[in-house]
């Protein structure tokens, strides 16, 4: 198992907890927590090792396009990069139906 | 309106299974994600855990009536349960069992979807499974407890006998229903036993549709969530009609019968039969105990213990005996291994059909023979290497054997029965479950040939796709993964632990000890004046060794009201 943290800068703040996905084969879980912090913590757990630099340009990217001030956990059982950022898409998804993105 | 859009309850996830059924508006998930409850164990493995251990407990009403829908996410870990999942279901429905107790029908519905014990935390989701049977057995002195068996994985293992245990089973043509996994069985007997790759055989075997022609499952309906919502909602308003499968000891004894187990029957044969057995009658004859010389520990000690008394029992591998301990008038029972069994996976002293519907038949006897007068103790004697592991064990329901015994231990606990385990030999998996875990008290042997698990290590190997030294190496960091009876000490269900000088031929001296820690134990029951398991979680050894289970049946009291 492997661990890693990521920090981005953030603005837009939220309001409520969002959760999506299973840890089952190949899915993961992210849960999103709003923060009052301007900045976006990603913390990653995943079963498969070594693959660190993909999952640093997977979330860098996201977060890059996707203002979101939250605390991200992802718990992973062997997504592919595009599962990833599908399951964060719907995340966001979740939250934008709920119009809970306040800026 | 006509309805031409069905939702799917098979495809839909754990979570969206329990909104199928709670009534929207009063929807109320307890220890969700964002409780981040997840388990302590499968860090330190490698394993990346999940925010709900895989069960989703939802507090509502389902049709306007009180209820909680308690749902297994088979897609994380198989559905396995370990601590705190285990912990999430037992303590789920605790709370509504104390809900009935003060008045308040709370109707409790489990959505199976589980491989049974998670073998990375074994022996807490043994400990788990051990008390979620408790609470449905003493759920159903108020309320239906309705089990929804939809599909994908099924119920299997342990918690196909929580299953067995229920008033009502529905489930769709995609659920299976069987004690042993059919991959577990070709592993165990051997592909001639069971081809696990043969889709056809297995559908037959534990389909849906056969558990239901066969009298296993109560209700076959489609994979249509507003349908299983219906469905569930009629039992609640009408549950006259349900015949609890564990208390139709006579029925299945004639059942099991009418079968010839020399030859494999068909999925058909087994239907016909089944109908069949509504009318037969057993002849009772004597049965010839003796004849087995290949006798193991449980049977020597079952001998040592009953003394002069004779034996009552109608099976030659279930021992039976009523006899003294002091002043105090005990029932023994022993499952024992007899060459000659029936049924040829059941031979070395597995608990297996016979064994489960024999044992529920001598523990309800008692029940009913005590019931205006002074209850006496009931004593199981374990040493029982496993469940039978076969292909007419699972097609003639041995969940449902082993249902039974557990139902009846219970029962006579929740009578007032004290109801004693002593452990001199192995006590494993699903034949422990049966036979000895529903015990208010547990007593053991300190010793070499005393074992607690939920699976031999090389089958567990296999399955957790480790090797042996890898295992041996888990084992360390989790006690619940251990074998030995230290270990297991660790976890607090044991009442004694005692030290014998000879576990395998014990003397007069022996017996000695062991009457008394059983007298100890009885008195300690009559003192005590709770009937359930709660004792193991209150023992000292539990504050640490099962910290999580205590800890998720604290929150889910704070977050029920």
């Amino acid at each position: 198992m492997e661990r890693m943290t990521y920090t981005f800068p953030a603005t837009k703040r939220m309001n409520r907890f969002v959760h999506v996905g299973v840890v089952g084969s190949g899915d993961l879980e992210i849960l999103i927590e709003p923060t009052d912090q301007s900045h976006t913590e990603v913390t990653i757990r995943t079963g498969v090792t070594g693959y660190k630099n993909t999952w640093k340009s997977v979330v860098q990217r996201f977060f890059t396009q996707h203002d979101v001030a939250a605390k991200v956990k992802i718990n992973d059982f062997g997504a592919t990069p595009g599962v990833v950022k599908l399951r964060l898409e719907q995340a966001l998804e979740v939250i934008a139906n709920d119009s809970y993105i306040k800026s | 309106m006509i309805r031409t859009l069905k939702a799917s309850f098979v495809e839909s996830s754990g979570r969206e299974r329990t909104h199928g059924i709670v009534d929207e508006n009063t929807y109320k998930e307890l220890l969700g994600p964002w409780d981040n409850l997840e388990s302590p164990h499968l860090e330190t493995q490698g394993i990346v855990p999940q925010s709900d251990d895989g069960v989703i407990v939802a507090k509502g009403t389902i049709d306007e009536q009180p209820a909680v829908v308690i749902s297994i996410e088979g897609n994380y870990q198989g559905g396995g349960i370990g601590e705190v999942s285990g912990a999430k279901i037992a303590g789920g429905l605790e709370m509504a069992l104390k809900d009935c107790e003060a008045g308040v029908k709370t109707i409790p519905v489990l959505v199976f979807d589980t491989g049974g014990v998670r073998l990375q935390e074994a022996n807490y989701g043994l400990l788990s499974i051990a008390e979620i049977c408790a609470a449905i057995v003493a759920l159903k002195r108020y309320v239906p407890v309705i089990a929804v068996i939809p599909g994908k994985i099924g119920a299997f293992g342990g918690m196909s006998i929580t299953a067995g245990l229920c008033s009502a089973i529905i489930m769709t043509r995609e659920g299976r229903l069987g004690l042993n996994g059919p991959e577990v069985i070709e592993y165990e007997a051997g592909i001639r036993e069971f081809d696990s790759k043969d889709r056809p055989l297995i559908w037959g075997t534990i389909g849906g549709e056969q558990r239901t022609g066969s009298g296993f499952a109560d209700l076959l309906i489609e994979d249509d969530t507003e349908a299983i919502k219906e469905t569930i909602t009629s039992i609640i308003k009408d549950d006259s009609n349900l015949v609890h499968r564990t208390e139709q000891v006579e029925r299945y004894e004639a059942f099991l019968h009418l079968i010839d187990p020399k030859h494999r029957l068909s999925s058909d044969k087994v239907r016909l039969l089944w109908d069949q057995s509504e009318h037969a009658m057993v002849e009772s004859k004597s049965t010839i105990l003796e004849g087995d010389q290949t006798i193991g520990r449980g049977k020597r000690w079952f001998d040592l213990l009953r003394g002069d008394a004779l034996e009552i029992g109608d099976v030659p591998s279930v021992r039976v005996a009523d006899s003294m301990i002091g002043e105090k008038k005990v029932r023994l029972i022993a499952v024992v291994p007899d060459a000659q069994n029936r049924f040829p996976r059941a031979r070395k002293g597995e608990v297996g059909l016979q064994e489960g519907w024999s044992i529920a038949k001598h523990v309800q006897e008692v029940i009913k023979a005590d019931k205006n007068s002074k209850k006496r103790a009931i004593v199981a004697i374990v040493d029982v290497p496993s469940q039978a592991y076969g292909y007419h064990e699972e097609l003639l329901g041995i969940h449902q054997a082993c249902a039974a015994a557990v139902d009846a231990y219970a029962s006579a606990r929740l009578n007032g029965h004290p109801v004693i385990s002593f452990i001199p030999g192995n006590a494993i998996s699903g034949a422990f479950l049966s036979h000895g875990m529903q015990a208010n008290r547990l007593i053991a042997l300190r010793d070499d040939g005393v074992n607690v698990h939920v699976m031999s290590k090389q089958a567990a190997a296999r399955i957790t796709q480790r090797s042996l030294e890898e295992l041996e190496e888990a084992t360390k960091k989790v006690s619940a993964m251990a074998y030995d009876i230290e270990s297991f000490k660790q976890l607090g269900a044991l009442f004694s632990l005692v030290d014998v000088v000879e576990a395998d031929t014990p003397c007069e001296k022996d017996r000695a000890v062991i009457y008394q820690e059983i007298e100890r134990a009885i008195e300690d029951v009559w003192m005590d004046r709770s009937s359930d398991l709660s004792v193991r979680l209150t023992s000292s050894f539990a504050q640490s060794g099962r910290a999580a289970s205590i800890l998720v049946r604290e929150k889910l009291n704070e977050q029920w009201n």
